[in-house]
């Protein structure tokens, strides 16, 4: 019994070593994105360079949003992440009700065609994808991105909502039915109700799967106009040279809106995961 | 016990009936251990992998209490709500998919039409020494890569799951990194390995561990080893959010009786703690294991595949053979080389999900 107690007490300062050691390996990448981002030219490159900037500057983000599209990018990134958010929620509400409260024929058919499609990776779908995209006529513009994007936030998203549907009580509904409502006013009376937090969770998960996607961003997409943060950032290399300063501040403020929102919704992120989502 | 990761504050707890029903049907009940009586209420609900306490016959039990609401003509109604949902899987992934196997036969460059060549584009693949080093490097890349994930994601977990002051706190900012985009996670690191200015040199010549420039990206024996580092920097945190709602969800009671039969703090950790996390291992290794495989965006920034190809991997290699090079037929056939292996974890995972989801 004593030697599990003092096992414990070494294991709670191994613990805490090693928190300090991993807090260090996570934490120190932001640092240095942020400290470069405030620093002069001077101080990022060649023998002045230096770990601390020394006379910290806002030059970077000034330049950022007035000699670049930045703005433009971000405009796109938004308009982009919420048209697919939106649309995925509602299809995914809808194909979720069905799975969930309706029994039909090939409905478990449909449920692991679902989950498939929802693992196949962007990396086997992206050439036969541009072709489509390509025969659409949709290079370069928004609605082509905000389609393909639906091809991995739609599957997901009812996924995960059937999940949730399902852990809505049955009787609540039984006695909406009873009263005479039709099953679209019960999905919309009381499974939406009852399901808000849910609702917001999957938002969350579409919003930040389609504000950081890259692939198919950089494939379906040239002009400046269409083009998103994501693919923005590579406007700061030219011809193999970077301009660490700015990029590392357009880094810095385009990781911010999945930030917060991972901020806020933190505590939901894994039931999620475990459901199998976005990246790992 | 704080880590409140479900709804449970909010959404009503599943209806009573389901386990009534549950009970009464033949196949689900002699695989019901004994022990399930005691721990199926409270935390025991939050484990993502029950299906070890109810493995099959979930997905025939749900539709069979709902039967009360079925009317004729139902079918109709589901398919018309499916309809978008349909008609995305079908047009953005299923015929995507064939199109992609068709193009693998073909010559097809970009803004050409292709030629129908058979398996030529595969042969050339397979002749073509560039071919076996990228098989290679990605079976080395994915391995260590989700090993090494693994190993400090769980590593992370128990560290979060020890009682501490401030713990939540050091939970958001280790967790971090699963939040931002990965091109930017990418490019930052980069930056870290820059030869002359970046971070890495930097420090280690003003701390004096080091005399001379480091060129971690451009040095053939370094290069993998940089590229792993950064996805495992971006990955681990799944690993230990996945890991830590595990932990969290088995009973401390457990512990406490193992603790006075006399286990050490090893055999608890192997008799209680590892068989308790099987199901969440497997299933977060599979999930990582398609998304390291595939993800092209790491290599493409850090490295392009360089030097001499040693860091290669044959979705970066699709990419290049497709947009570098215009070859779509080629491309195609580069991304579908590598995606029978991936198939087998792709439908053992969806069984799995399946199962939980019924649950």
């Amino acid at each position: 019994m004593r030697s599990v107690s003092g096992t414990r007490r070494l294991l709670r300062w191994i613990g805490n070593g090693l928190l300090v050691v991993l807090l260090v390996w996570t934490l120190v990448p932001f640092y240095w994105m942020v400290a470069t981002s405030l620093k002069k030219d001077k101080e990022i490159y060649g023998f002045e360079a230096t770990l601390v900037p020394r006379q910290p500057t806002l030059a970077n983000y000034t330049r950022l949003f007035a000699a670049t599209p930045f703005t433009k990018y971000v405009r796109n990134s938004t308009i982009i992440a919420c048209s697919t958010t939106i649309l995925s929620l509602v299809f995914g509400c809808l194909g979720a009700y069905a799975l969930a409260r309706l029994r039909f024929p090939g409905r478990n058919l449909i449920a692991r065609g679902l989950v498939f499609t929802y693992l196949v990776p962007p990396a086997l779908l992206f050439i036969p994808l541009f072709t489509v995209i390509s025969t659409l006529r949709l290079v370069d513009t928004h609605q082509g991105l905000i389609l393909t994007y639906l091809s991995f936030s739609v599957p997901f998203c009812t996924w995960l909502l059937m999940g949730y549907f399902r852990s809505v009580p049955l009787e609540l509904e039984e006695a909406a039915l009873v009263d005479g409502c039709t099953r679209l006013g019960s999905l919309v009376r009381v499974i939406l109700p009852m399901s808000l937090p849910a609702l917001a969770v999957v938002a969350f998960f579409s919003f930040t799967q389609s504000w950081n996607e890259f692939l198919y961003a950089n494939v379906f997409v040239n002009s400046v106009e269409v083009r998103t943060i994501t693919t923005g950032l590579t406007l700061f290399v030219v011809e193999d040279v970077f301009f660490w300063g700015p990029m590392m501040g357009a880094s810095f403020l385009s990781a911010l809106p999945p930030l917060v929102l991972y901020l806020i919704f933190q505590r939901w992120v894994v039931k999620g995961l475990t459901l199998g989502a976005v990246k790992g | 016990m704080s880590y409140d990761l479900f709804f449970r504050s909010r959404t009503p707890a599943p209806p009573v009936e389901t386990s009534a029903v549950r009970l009464t049907t033949p196949r689900a009940r002699p695989i019901l251990p004994a022990l399930d009586g005691d721990m199926s209420s409270g935390a025991h609900e939050a484990v993502a992998g029950r299906e070890r306490i109810v493995p099959v016959g979930g997905a025939q039990v749900r539709p069979r209490n709902r039967l009360s609401l079925t009317v004729r003509g139902e079918g109709r109604l589901a398919y018309a709500l499916l309809a978008p949902t349909l008609l995305v899987i079908l047009f953005l992934v299923a015929y995507p998919f064939c199109a992609a196997i068709y193009l693998s036969v073909q010559d097809k460059m970009v803004g050409a039409p292709g030629r129908w060549v058979g398996l030529a584009n595969y042969a050339e693949l397979f002749r073509d020494d560039v071919f076996a080093r990228t098989a290679w490097n990605s079976v080395v890349y994915t391995a260590v890569a989700v090993a090494l994930k693994f190993v400090l994601g769980l590593t992370m977990a128990l560290v979060l799951d020890q009682e501490r002051r401030f713990n939540n706190f050091f939970r958001t900012l280790l967790f971090v990194p699963w939040a931002v985009p990965v091109i930017i996670v990418a490019l930052n690191w980069r930056w870290i390995f820059d030869d002359l200015s970046g971070f890495l040199n930097n420090f280690l010549i003003t701390t004096h561990l080091s005399s001379n420039i480091i060129s971690w990206l451009s040095d053939p024996g370094l290069a993998m080893g940089c590229v792993i580092a950064v996805v495992v920097w971006a990955g681990t945190p799944f690993y230990s959010m996945t890991f830590l709602a595990g932990l969290q969800a088995i009973p401390r009671e457990l512990y406490e009786a193992a603790e006075i039969d006399g286990a050490s703090i090893v055999q608890q950790f192997l008799h209680i703690t590892v068989p308790r996390l099987r199901t969440i291992f497997l299933t977060t290794v599979m999930l990582s294991t398609i998304w390291t495989a595939t993800n092209l965006q790491f290599v493409l920034v850090l490295t392009r595949g360089g030097p001499a190809s040693r860091t290669e991997i044959f979705p970066h290699l699709a990419y290049t053979t497709a947009l570098g090079a215009r070859r779509l037929g080629m491309g195609a056939a580069v991304s579908l080389v590598f995606f029978p292996l991936l198939a087998i974890l792709i439908l053992l995972l969806t069984r799995r999900m399946l199962r939980q989801a019924d649950e």
